[in-house]
């Protein structure tokens, strides 16, 4: 037994798409990135899924949390992405209990490398494209730094040491906070958790006006983005109240 | 030998022999319903005795280290695969135990040309209140039975496991605190290892938290804890 989950299911967990792949419109998510903040990392997304030029849906969670220690936010095809993120879920727990210990952060970073690997067929094809963002701390070590990493669709990972996005809104974002870290005062990185929140909803907003793809994020209606920390004690999802008050605060 | 029905019988009976010597000197294993969750409580010298299974189920046994491995492998595997392939609700302990877990101990127990499995355990899963818990007393042999009193108590000796299990019903109050729940439970389990009459034991004005030379492991499937794990370890001190 070697806490390996998928070697237990008798399937690749992740859809193959063969030679006959249905030639619908494909489902697409944007936009997602990550940043070093004082207090952690900051990893935040939208919540518009698309399919062309249809809105398929407003409400959409795309920073999904693999453990205590860990998130994955994804861009790309949802079908593919959701169910990359439940098999880690699933593996990361399970080589917890059965083995008694946590799985570490490398070997974390390295399973969503392999399974990006194996969704080839559905990459080389266009259909289920996936490029997501991993943010995650190792656990029980207080002095850990938290990590960013992204990978390309084929699955080689890439570590952030400043900021990390992904998806068709991402473009804008990231050159801004390129801005940021070379001019910005205060630099993205020694910015408070306030100040990082409401960062992160004012790069949304700023990426929704050049991208259709991006989108769901309207602080005057109380609709923010989806956004959470990852600091050594695990990760913490900053609530739409607590959103809010830092949106108003730097607002005054 | 097992082609003559009374030489199968002899062998099976044999068994149950064998492994009543086996686990001679295994100390007992709790599970207590409350309302802060489930109580599961044992006391180890190196092999830890309980476990956490799956989101709102956890595990306690006792007998050779090697098959409470073997039968928490088995566990763990079962209701990984089923919430993966279903949902974390779908992961309920009738389920595990008649699909998954005690045809598993049955087989391993009458196949008299293989060693059988020396475990005796209990299984508990969560529920919303104390009402909705499920206790599962499982023996070596696939035989078991829930529990509706909120109090089980594995042990080798099943005169004594119910006399401890009559013991802790008697002596809980509804306003315990867990820590002193634990505490009862290292009573008693203090007695059984003494060779005690629990018909005379009563509850010492200060609850012990540790035993000379073993470790005491208690774990708490908590009702309130936020997210999809309820078991975390308890510190007794």
């Amino acid at each position: 037994m070697n806490g390996d989950f998928l070697a237990l299911l008798p399937k690749p967990a992740v859809p193959q798409f063969g030679a006959n792949a249905p030639t619908t419109q494909p489902l697409h998510a944007t936009t997602v990135f990550a940043f070093h903040c004082a207090a952690g990392v900051i990893i935040a997304g939208d919540h518009r899924a698309t399919a062309g030029n249809i809105v398929f849906s407003d409400k959409t969670e795309k920073i999904l949390e693999l453990d205590s220690h860990s998130l994955m936010a994804i861009a790309g095809s949802p079908a593919t992405a959701f169910e990359m993120g439940r098999t880690l879920q699933t593996s990361f727990e399970f080589y917890r209990r059965s083995q008694l210990q946590s799985m570490s952060l490398p070997a974390k970073i390295r399973a969503l490398s392999q399974l990006l690997r194996n969704n080839l067929a559905g990459t080389i094809q266009g259909f289920g494209v996936v490029a997501p963002i991993f943010a995650g701390v190792e656990p029980n070590d207080p002095s850990a730094k938290p990590q960013i990493y992204f990978y390309d669709p084929l699955g080689a990972q890439f570590e952030a040491t400043n900021y990390a996005g992904s998806g068709s809104g991402s473009g804008s974002i990231k050159s801004v906070l390129s801005f940021l870290e070379r001019w910005g005062q205060p630099k993205p990185a020694e910015m408070s958790l306030e100040q990082a929140v409401v960062l992160a909803n004012r790069l949304l907003m700023t990426a929704a006006e050049f991208d259709t793809a991006t989108g769901g994020v309207h602080p005057e209606v109380r609709e923010f983005a989806t956004i959470k920390l990852v600091s050594p004690p695990g990760i913490r999802s900053i609530s739409t109240a607590e959103q809010e008050q830092f949106w108003k605060e730097a607002s005054k | 030998m097992t082609e003559e029905p009374y030489r199968w019988l002899e062998a099976i009976g044999n068994r149950r022999e064998y492994i009543s010597e086996q686990m001679k000197g295994a100390t007992p294993v709790f599970a207590v319903s409350r309302p802060e969750g489930i109580l599961l409580f044992g006391v180890g010298i190196g092999h830890s005795k309980v476990f956490e299974i799956y989101d709102r189920h956890g595990f306690a046994a006792l007998g050779h280290p090697v098959d409470i491995e073997k039968l928490r492998q088995a566990a763990i595997e079962a209701a990984h695969v089923e919430g993966f392939n279903r949902s974390a609700k779908d992961v309920t302990l009738r389920r595990l135990i008649s699909f998954a877990l005690s045809t598993t101990l049955k087989n391993s127990f009458e196949q008299i040309f293989s060693p059988p499995l020396i475990v005796e355990s209990i299984f508990a899963e969560l529920g919303e209140s104390p009402a909705h818990d499920v206790l599962v007393r499982v023996r070596y042999d696939g035989n078991h039975h829930y529990e509706t009193s909120g109090v089980v108590v594995a042990a080798s000796d099943r005169k004594r496991e119910d006399e401890a299990a009559a013991w802790l019903r008697a002596n809980l109050k509804t306003d315990d605190s867990v820590t002193r729940v634990a505490g009862l439970c290292l009573v008693v389990w203090q007695a059984l290892a003494d060779g005690k009459n629990l018909a005379e034991l009563l509850p010492p004005d200060v609850l012990p938290t540790s035993v000379a030379g073993k470790t005491v492991e208690a774990a708490l499937l908590d009702r309130k804890l936020p997210g999809a794990v309820q078991y975390r370890l308890l510190e007794l001190k």
